[in-house]
């Protein structure tokens, strides 16, 4: 993640989407759309890795996670681990993934994402007795359904600023 | 590995504390940023609004400012009053609590967890546990802060609770929270226990965290079934939640003196 060949593409990426992520509706919306927010996070460190899997590196993503962890006021290193994990499933199977259509991509995003909410709800769990419920649903589904347009969005940037 | 160690490490210890509020302070401007559509919007109405808006407003602050400060009046009066029987009974007057006005800058996400972040952070002289305040009652208390800002635990998340009594009679209770923006729940209150609804609850200071005597809600329901030991007693909170923008750290007296006033 070098400020070279456009990798601040990638950095201004990356804020966007932590920005996107702390967000808050205004309040005269209803408040369940607050439960349909995607994991936007996930979903750019992602794609960045299956398009540039000689850039991502893991100890760099881990960071990157832990300073999310402050910003969304988890427990550190929660997300650190998920998107280093993502990651590393990513780059383990970059070749594949890339081949894959964008349904079948849909698919191991909802797994990605899922896994993360299950992981995330189990270590809330012990240290608060905070209820949980098909909340980790939603997020796996909205994440999904918002796969298409993140990744053609990306792609059309990344092209279109020649990120090698 | 490592995440693990760092996720159990927090969880049972104080101990990354600091580091928490270093990399807060890193990434508050993003919180500052998202927050800015809406101080956008807010300064942009006060803009446009018209000069006949504008004195309309203006005289209802005054006709505010003239009621509050009869009550003003009164409470001084009643505060000498007060100092005045207490050193009869030997006991140390009341001291004042400082306050700090500071304003919300952004909201934590998550649904399941009500949590701001205030722009007022240790620079300001901000630590963890302070509570905080709207114009209307009790807010929350400081539960991490960076250089600048500092995030804030609303009484209403499922993880907070506060040592209540009842302002009419004194009946001691704790207000927990429910994670529904709108209720507080009193726990283990005894199905004898004299509360009925709209009683005033107000903060008892036991504890030492929370300051006595600044109103947490008023009673909506009380709910005795004949299977349970306990009545279920609803509070709605008093604070402007969901809507305060500028809100009031307290800073408590030495802790000497705490210990002082509780009887």
């Amino acid at each position: 993640m070098n400020p070279a060949n456009g990798g601040w593409v990638i950095l201004l990426s990356l804020i966007a989407a932590m920005m996107l992520g702390v967000l808050h509706l205004p309040d005269n919306w209803p408040g369940w759309l607050g439960w349909m927010r995607p994991n936007w996070l996930l979903l750019v460190v992602f794609f960045w890795v299956i398009e540039l899997p000689h850039r991502s590196g893991l100890i760099a993503v881990w960071c990157l996670g832990v300073l999310v962890d402050v910003l969304y006021a988890d427990p550190l290193g929660l997300n650190g681990f998920i998107l280093a994990g993502t990651t590393y499933i990513a780059w383990r199977f970059f070749e594949r993934l890339r081949m894959y259509s964008v349904l079948q991509q849909c698919g191991i995003v909802f797994l990605l994402v899922l896994s993360a909410e299950l992981l995330r709800v189990y270590v809330l769990g012990l240290s608060s007795e905070r209820p949980w419920g098909w909340s980790v649903m939603v997020t796996a589904l909205t994440s999904m359904l918002m796969w298409p347009f993140v990744f053609l969005l990306l792609l059309r940037i990344r092209t279109g600023v020649r990120v090698e | 590995m490592l995440s693990a160690l760092l996720i159990a490490v927090e969880s049972s210890t104080r101990l990354l504390d600091p580091t928490r509020g270093f990399l807060a302070s890193i990434v508050s401007p993003l919180y500052v940023v998202a927050e800015s559509p809406y101080l956008l919007s807010d300064t942009v109405s006060d803009l446009v609004s018209t000069h006949a808006e504008l004195l309309q407003r203006n005289q209802a602050l005054q006709r505010q400012l003239l009621k509050l400060s009869q009550v003003t009046q009164q409470y001084v009066a009643l505060r000498a009053e007060n100092d005045h029987m207490r050193s009869l009974l030997g006991s140390q007057g009341r001291l004042p609590y400082e306050v700090l006005i500071a304003e919300l800058v952004g909201i934590v996400p998550d649904p399941n967890t009500f949590q701001i972040i205030i722009d007022k952070g240790t620079d300001a002289g901000i630590s963890i546990g302070q509570a905080v305040l709207d114009a209307q009652g009790l807010f929350g208390q400081v539960v991490e802060v960076g250089r600048f800002t500092s995030r804030v635990l609303l009484i209403t998340d499922s993880d907070h609770a506060v040592p209540v009594r009842v302002n009419r009679n004194g009946v001691r209770s704790v207000a927990g929270g429910t994670g529904d923006m709108g209720s507080l729940e009193l726990e283990n209150v005894s199905i004898s226990a004299d509360i009925v609804e709209g009683d005033l609850i107000e903060t008892s200071g036991l504890g030492g965290r929370f300051p006595p005597g600044y109103p947490v809600g008023v009673v909506t329901s009380v709910v005795v079934e004949a299977t349970s030991a306990f009545a279920q007693v609803l509070v709605r909170p008093a604070a402007l939640l969901d809507r305060s923008r500028h809100v009031l750290v307290i800073f408590a007296p030495a802790e000497a003196e705490i210990e002082e006033q509780q009887p």
